[in-house]
């Protein structure tokens, strides 16, 4: 067969325009395949058609393409005036849509309703994380208010020692360390006017088990007990006993509890 | 509706056949006009052939898994569509009927505008490419295309033999061809 007398034929516009018979396009179609120049003239002729077409185009009803959409069910694409209208012509579509509406609202609610429950969700867990980092923040506050009670005690201390040291009626005994302690050394701050003994450990060697400081006031000779000192005092100045009247004062070591004369031998000493 | 987005036609033809509403919008936006005027050389009614349009549209979004791009573009498809479906409104027995109420005899000859929504669709499209060939190759084209006549058919209505009714119509669609270029 010719293929470009097949082509000049008539059989490309027959096809195209649908006017073949079964047997030609079945044959047009086959010979599509292996022949390039047949499948140009086809698409040329295509091409010129559509182009005419529309070169030729009318502009259908406004609504059409509304109505085309609510037939193929893929919702409104313009504003939806067609549901409040009751004209006769949306009569059929009526039920359809109020169907796919309440369809709508159902779904729409299961959606609000499942975000809801995210939310509430979601809020809970950030009410509860909240909740103990309340918690916490209230323990570490208190832990802070705590602190601040054991410094501002700490410095009441240090500004009553502080207020003892500046006091001009207090004498200052430096006591030294004898032969069983050389390196010892403690101080006596005693209150002319009130009497009182205020004991300032500067160092001391670690008592054994069982045993403890005592300190003494020689009066006239005679040590007198001016009480004894913990084992595990605070640094800062112990007060004593009452002493009204001494010459020297002096540390030994006892047995815990005390002792009513002194055990030799003497820790350390200091005249007053 | 204004889509900025625009479609080579194979990527048209892909995403109509994936249900991707925005080619559809696409589609409709630029080919409704191109195929409202073919369906009116069908059925010059302008309501009736708004709902032939209509159905023209369902048909290609609900078949066009059934297009195949080798063998002819997609408007041509879509034309074809187009053209079948007008012919069945025009062949359906509700309007067949409707025409014998409209239609008294000799009513052709006058009032033509009368009827408000009958279009005069001989100077429209391929109508009026078609109304310049020879009466003896109009007359053919008209049953064949516009009314979707078989040949055997044409044959039997103008009383010509099938072979000369066949070469007719081959020659016709050869001048129309040239008159498109």
């Amino acid at each position: 067969m010719n293929i470009q007398e097949y082509i000049s034929s008539g059989i490309v516009e027959s096809y195209v325009l649908g006017l073949a018979s079964n047997e030609e396009r079945i044959e047009f179609e086959q010979l599509s395949e292996t022949h390039a120049e047949l499948r140009q003239a086809r698409e040329a002729f295509e091409i010129s058609l559509e182009q005419h077409a529309l070169d030729n185009a009318l502009a259908p009803s406004a609504g059409l393409k509304q109505k085309i959409w609510s037939d193929i069910n893929l919702g409104q694409v313009t504003a939806p005036a067609v549901n409040i209208r009751p004209d006769n012509k949306t009569q059929p579509f009526a039920p359809v849509r109020s169907i796919s509406f309440a369809k709508f609202l159902a779904a729409a609610s299961i959606i609000l309703l499942l975000g809801s429950t995210l939310l509430n969700f979601y809020f809970y867990n950030q009410y509860k994380s909240s909740a103990a980092q309340l918690n916490e923040l209230i323990a570490s506050n208190q832990q802070m208010a705590s602190n601040s009670n054991i410094m501002q005690t700490k410095l009441q201390q240090y500004e009553r020692s502080f207020e003892m040291i500046k006091d001009t009626n207090m004498a200052v005994v430096a006591m030294k360390g004898q032969a069983v302690a050389p390196q010892g050394l403690t101080t006596v701050y005693w209150n002319k006017q009130t009497k009182d003994v205020y004991l300032l450990i500067n160092s001391l060697p670690q008592p054994a088990a069982g045993k403890q400081y005592q300190l003494w006031a020689i009066v006239d000779g005679v040590p007198v007990d001016a009480g004894l000192l913990e084992t595990n005092a605070p640094v800062a100045f112990v007060k004593m006993k009452n002493i009204p009247k001494a010459q020297a004062f002096a540390i030994t070591l006892e047995n815990t509890g005390g002792n009513k004369t002194p055990t030799m031998p003497i820790y350390v000493v200091g005249k007053t | 509706m204004n889509n900025t987005v625009t479609y080579n036609e194979q990527e048209l033809v892909l995403s109509l056949k994936a249900k991707d509403q925005q080619s559809f919008s696409y589609l409709y936006d630029n080919y409704a006009g191109a195929l409202y005027s073919i369906v009116l050389q069908v059925v010059p009614d302008k309501e009736l052939a708004s709902d032939v349009l209509q159905e023209v549209f369902v048909n290609i979004w609900r078949k066009i898994e059934s297009y195949d791009p080798t063998k002819g573009r997609l408007f041509t498809w879509m034309l074809n569509v187009a053209r079948n479906l007008a012919i069945d409104m025009v062949r359906s027995k509700a309007y067949q009927n409707s025409q014998k109420n409209q239609s008294m005899p000799g009513s052709e000859y006058f009032d033509k505008g009368g009827l408000s929504t009958q279009l005069t669709v001989d100077n429209i499209g391929l109508k009026k490419i078609v109304n310049k060939l020879k009466t003896e190759h109009r007359i053919l084209i008209d049953l064949a295309y516009f009314k979707g006549y078989t040949h055997e058919e044409i044959a039997e209505i103008e009383s010509l033999p099938l072979g000369t009714v066949k070469t007719r119509i081959r020659s016709a669609l050869i001048q129309l061809r040239d008159h498109l270029k």
